[in-house]
């Protein structure tokens, strides 16, 4: 790390890993991201459809926060909107982005800019330096004509005009290092490149000026199993080593709960469930998250039939009322057909969903599979060692 | 190279094919037109010049067609097209005159029209929605204008009438012809109207196309990527125009066919002494001779210019190399 | 047509218009002439007047009756000739691409090198040779053209081919056992079609072109009226030079504009082929109305803050708003 990069592990000891049931008045540096009652559409007027509505989630300073959902969820349009990334016709409808960065110089002081009234010029300056992002395929997200090199070169050269041509050359090859790279690579093109390579890439091109949180949009989605296991293993890596925060958009939970900190379940735009992520493997509360646990078979532990979810993702331009994940719910009950339920605190810890079921007025007994408590310490130990 | 290897035994097989076309032309159309116009010669001109018209169009019909086509053959590979039956003198050394010409007007607009139109044509891509957009009927209609008639109306409207620009021909007759800057100078101020009406023909097929190929390209995530890495604008816009390019240079081969088809009339409307007015003069005197030598050196120049399109593409497209590599 | 839906752009619609306006007078545009195009019995050189609405040639013809009789010609060799060349490049094209292997690499070739030879010098040499009575048939004529003129589209239609061969439903029609010519034509043409049209459309705006030009030059007969041979009169007789902008102007012009239309409609459908060429779904009228930005910027998603209230929680309990 060059030295003038400032040292993101004091504010993680400082702000640290606090109890997670207990909601604390921050300070600004605790969260690199909040978002609040953001709203996003597609198009406007009649034919609008609201892709994101009125989701609220903060990511702490270097934890991961992972985002779960079917395609057609609005994960990815609400972390490309949150970044004002988003093409036509989608419109943000309301909310804030609050991106709080730690003073290069201070690294107690903090400079918050809501990136959704920001403009273009404050938006370029803080892309890629404080947030970048890494796509689902980075053969489309690498110019095909352009070397490797020529990608961190532009990066380095338009943020760090401090570097000369050979510094930028050895941060580039010391980047490669970092995910496993011969420098050589820095003279190939990407269709020259193997997959899982070409991610790599991808992911030292998101760490090169050091940014405070880094978007991950299903990385591993294109990639065979081996070479996904291996990418989530360096990036837990280089997660404890640069203290970067992360948001990691897939579909797949199981993958989730191996990096995630705290994982958010998004169905039909809405956030219908946020806990803690081993909370959430263990003891789902949702029967949506349920769902998706079901039909992913888990990468540790026993096997289990892979049952999925009944029925298709909703169609956007035509919800149900009430409930929006009602029709397909295997515990619907009459109430799910007229009310939608908020997103509330369960049973008094910082966990939230947003089901009846779990209402403190509902009569109904609370299906089985949905109160399951989490698995004993024991299980959670062995759950941890086949982390990477 | 394989790509290169490939693209030139095309142009050769295209090559062999109109040179053959030519050869099979007059002896498959009805009525045997070269036969009427050497029986119209006979008398007309020497025995010599009658022996080398018939040689260029593979000797007597008396013999054979295979061994016709070969004496044709023979004749083309020694550079000898015949004789003009208008002009009196070799189709070559006529071609040696007016090619350079040609060569010159049409190359020249073509690499000024290609360019502006492209780096327009990003622009429009790069903009789409906003004001510019309003320039693409505009540009539909001039593409859709033939190109002597667009000639026509500019030599009418900037030369005769508003003297901005000299009348017709390539140069005055008050210089002579050399290598001096009179000379030059006076040949691009005579050629500054057909360049700029050739351009204008031209240069919407380019800039639509490269619109096109820009929109799309800006829908690709590596553009938007570059709007990520908080790249400047132009940056970002050269990554996707770099990319949009492409295309365009690969069908540089296709269009350039037709626009040397167009601008061989402007030649004519200029009066300017390239080949398309020789071919004028050529079709309407029936002198056939020229009028396949012309063809010929028409075809030949268009595939050397495909040719050089294709070396420019490969030159910037790594994807085409490797796969040549691999 | 049901399956090309082109969007309803005022482009499209425009062109739409143009295109059959157009159309229109080459069905009768012949009896709408006040005189007859060739009747050499008006003073020479008239300038544009109540009964001469474009004035007269220097041999005393009435120049707009030259124009609408001459619309009949233009477009129907334009039209024979797109629709055999859309022929020949459908049967070509698609044969390569279906077939594949050996018949697509002959193919393929064929069309490579007519796509290499310039058109218009090789239609000049094969015309030169035409006798004079073949010259003045449109249909000869046409078909010539349409021999230059296909190779573009076999090359379109083939790649579309390939493809379309590999996606599921043909695989499906081939695993029932559908004859292989019921497939390429049940199952595949269909889907060709918005190629197909924009490929037939290039053609006719190639062949009034080619065949205007060949008019331009001398090379059809003198005695069939199309704009093409306007121009030929106009420019043999010096009209450009001595301001007869009334002559050679108003051939031309409708030669643009006949162009323009058929391009103009192909923008409608390039937008059908390619989604993205599609504006996005926000109307002029709504961007207008709630103050969006007319164009917006890659990585500036606009911000539009609506008053709509989020969801309401019907429900006592306590909003989390962690």
């Amino acid at each position: 790390m060059s030295a003038d990069t400032f040292d993101i592990q004091a504010v993680t000891q400082m702000n640290g890993q606090k109890e997670r049931d207990v909601v604390p008045e921050v300070e600004r540096g605790e969260f690199v991201l909040e978002v609040k009652n953001f709203s996003v559409d597609y198009g406007v007027g009649e034919n609008m459809v609201r892709a994101v509505n009125d989701v609220t989630l903060h990511v702490r300073r270097s934890n991961v926060l992972g985002i779960a959902g079917e395609s057609g969820s609005g994960k990815s349009t609400l972390v490309y909107a949150m970044t004002r990334l988003l093409r036509a016709p989608g419109v943000i409808s309301g909310g804030d982005v609050i991106l709080n960065f730690a003073n290069p110089e201070d690294e107690k002081k903090f400079t918050a800019v809501n990136l959704v009234t920001a403009n273009e010029k404050e938006l370029r300056r803080i892309r890629w330096s404080h947030v970048s992002i890494v796509l689902q395929s980075a053969l489309s997200a690498l110019n095909p004509v352009l070397r490797v090199g020529r990608e961190f070169d532009e990066v380095l050269k338009t943020h760090r005009s401090d570097l000369s041509k050979e510094q930028r050359r050895a941060r580039a090859v010391e980047l490669l290092s970092m995910v496993g790279l011969n420098e050589d690579r820095l003279s190939r093109y990407p269709h020259e490149l193997s997959g899982g390579q070409r991610q790599r890439i991808m992911i030292a091109l998101a760490l090169a000026l050091d940014p405070d949180l880094v978007i991950m949009d299903e990385p591993t989605t294109a990639l065979d199993v081996v070479t996904q296991r291996e990418i989530i293993s360096g990036l837990h890596d280089l997660r404890s080593r640069f203290g970067f925060a992360m948001i990691f958009i897939t579909h797949d939970l199981s993958l989730l709960v191996e990096l995630a900190d705290e994982i958010v379940v998004m169905y039909a735009g809405e956030i219908v469930e946020r806990a803690g992520a081993r909370d959430l493997y263990e003891a789902p509360r949702h029967p949506y998250t349920l769902g998706l646990l079901n039909s992913f078979p888990p990468l540790h532990g026993q096997r289990h039939e892979l049952t999925g979810i009944p029925g298709s993702p909703p169609d956007l331009s035509d919800l149900p009322t009430g409930c929006n994940f009602y029709p397909r719910c295997p515990f619907a009950m009459t109430r799910c057909e007229h009310e939608a339920p908020g997103l509330r605190a369960f049973e008094n810890s910082d966990r939230t969903v947003a089901c009846w079921l779990h209402a403190p007025d509902s009569s109904v007994p609370v299906p089985v599979e949905l109160s399951r408590r989490a698995t004993g310490a024991r299980d959670a130990v062995a759950l941890l060692e086949g982390r990477p | 190279m394989r790509m290169i290897g490939r693209r030139l035994s095309l142009y050769a097989l295209t090559a062999w094919v109109a040179i053959t076309v030519n050869f099979l032309l007059p002896r498959l159309m009805p009525g045997n037109p070269v036969q009427t116009m050497i029986g119209k010669l006979t008398g007309q001109v020497t025995p010599a010049e009658m022996n080398a018209i018939q040689l260029s169009f593979g000797g007597s019909f008396k013999h054979g067609l295979f061994s016709q086509y070969i004496t044709y053959l023979t004749q083309l590979l020694h550079g000898n097209f015949g004789v003009s039956i208008t002009l009196g003198a070799p189709v070559g050394a006529i071609l040696r005159e007016s090619v350079p010409w040609t060569v010159g007007l049409i190359g020249f607009s073509t690499i000024i029209s290609f360019a502006v139109g492209t780096f327009a044509g990003a622009l429009l891509g790069w903009t789409r929605g906003s004001r510019l957009d309003s320039l693409i009927p505009a540009a539909t209609f001039f593409q859709a204008i033939p190109y002597f008639f667009l000639g026509t109306v500019m030599l009418l409207v900037f030369a005769s009438n508003l003297h901005w620009f000299p009348v017709l021909g390539a140069y005055s007759q008050n210089v002579t012809p050399g290598w001096n800057w009179a000379f030059v100078g006076n040949v691009i101020r005579y050629g500054e109207l057909p360049v700029i009406s050739i351009v204008l023909s031209s240069i919407a097929g380019w800039m639509l196309g490269m619109r096109n190929m820009m929109i799309t390209m800006v829908g690709e995530d590596f553009v938007l990527m570059a709007v990520a890495k908080g790249l400047p604008r132009r940056k970002v816009i050269m990554h996707a125009a770099r990319n949009a390019v492409l295309p365009s240079i690969a069908n540089l081969s296709l269009a350039i066919g037709l626009v040397v088809s167009g601008a061989l009339l402007v030649e004519l409307v200029f009066n300017y002494p390239g080949v398309g007015d020789l071919l004028l003069q050529a079709v309407l005197n029936e002198d056939y001779p020229l009028i396949q030598g012309i063809f010929l050196v028409i075809t030949l120049t268009v595939l050397c210019a495909n040719l050089i399109a294709d070396v420019v593409y490969l030159a910037l497209d790594p994807r085409t190399r490797t796969e040549a590599a691999v | 047509m049901k399956i090309l839906r082109l969007p309803k752009s005022p482009k499209v619609l425009l062109g739409l218009g143009i295109v059959g306006f157009f159309i229109l007078l080459t069905i009768i545009g012949p009896w709408l002439a006040p005189y007859s195009p060739s009747a050499t019995n008006f003073a020479a050189n008239l300038t544009p007047s109540a009964h001469h609405w474009l004035g007269t040639t220097s041999l005393g013809q009435d120049i707009y009756s030259q124009l609408l009789v001459g619309a009949r010609a233009t477009m129907v060799v334009a039209l024979v000739a797109g629709l055999v060349a859309t022929v020949l490049s459908v049967t070509i094209g698609v044969a390569a691409g279906y077939l594949g292997g050996l018949p697509d690499d002959g193919l393929s070739l064929l069309s490579n090198v007519f796509l290499a030879i310039p058109g218009l010098p090789l239609l000049i040499v094969i015309d030169s040779y035409l006798p004079v009575n073949s010259r003045s048939n449109s249909f000869v004529i046409g078909l010539i053209i349409s021999l230059t003129g296909w190779a573009w589209g076999a090359r379109v239609l083939r790649a579309q081919t390939m493809s379309l061969r590999n996606r599921d439903f043909v695989e499906a029609a081939r695993i029932i056992g559908e004859k292989r010519h019921r497939i390429m034509f049940t199952e595949i043409a269909p889907n060709l079609l918005p190629v197909l049209a924009s490929s037939f459309l290039f053609t006719v705006l190639y062949s009034i072109g080619a065949y205007v030009t060949l008019a331009y030059i001398g090379l059809t007969s003198t005695a069939v009226w199309n704009w093409g041979t306007m121009l030929y009169w106009a420019q043999a007789n010096n009209a450009p030079l001595s301001n007869e902008w009334y002559w050679f102007v108003p051939p031309g012009i409708c030669i643009a504009l006949v162009g323009t239309g058929l391009a103009l409609v192909n923008f409608g459908i390039d937008e059908f082929i390619n989604p993205r060429l599609r504006a996005a779904g926000i109307t002029s009228r709504q961007r207008r109305k709630l103050g969006l930005p007319r164009r917006v910027r890659l990585g500036l998603t606009p911000v539009l803050r609506t008053t709509r209230a989020p969801r309401v929680n019907p429900a006592p309990a306590k909003l989390v708003s962690q």
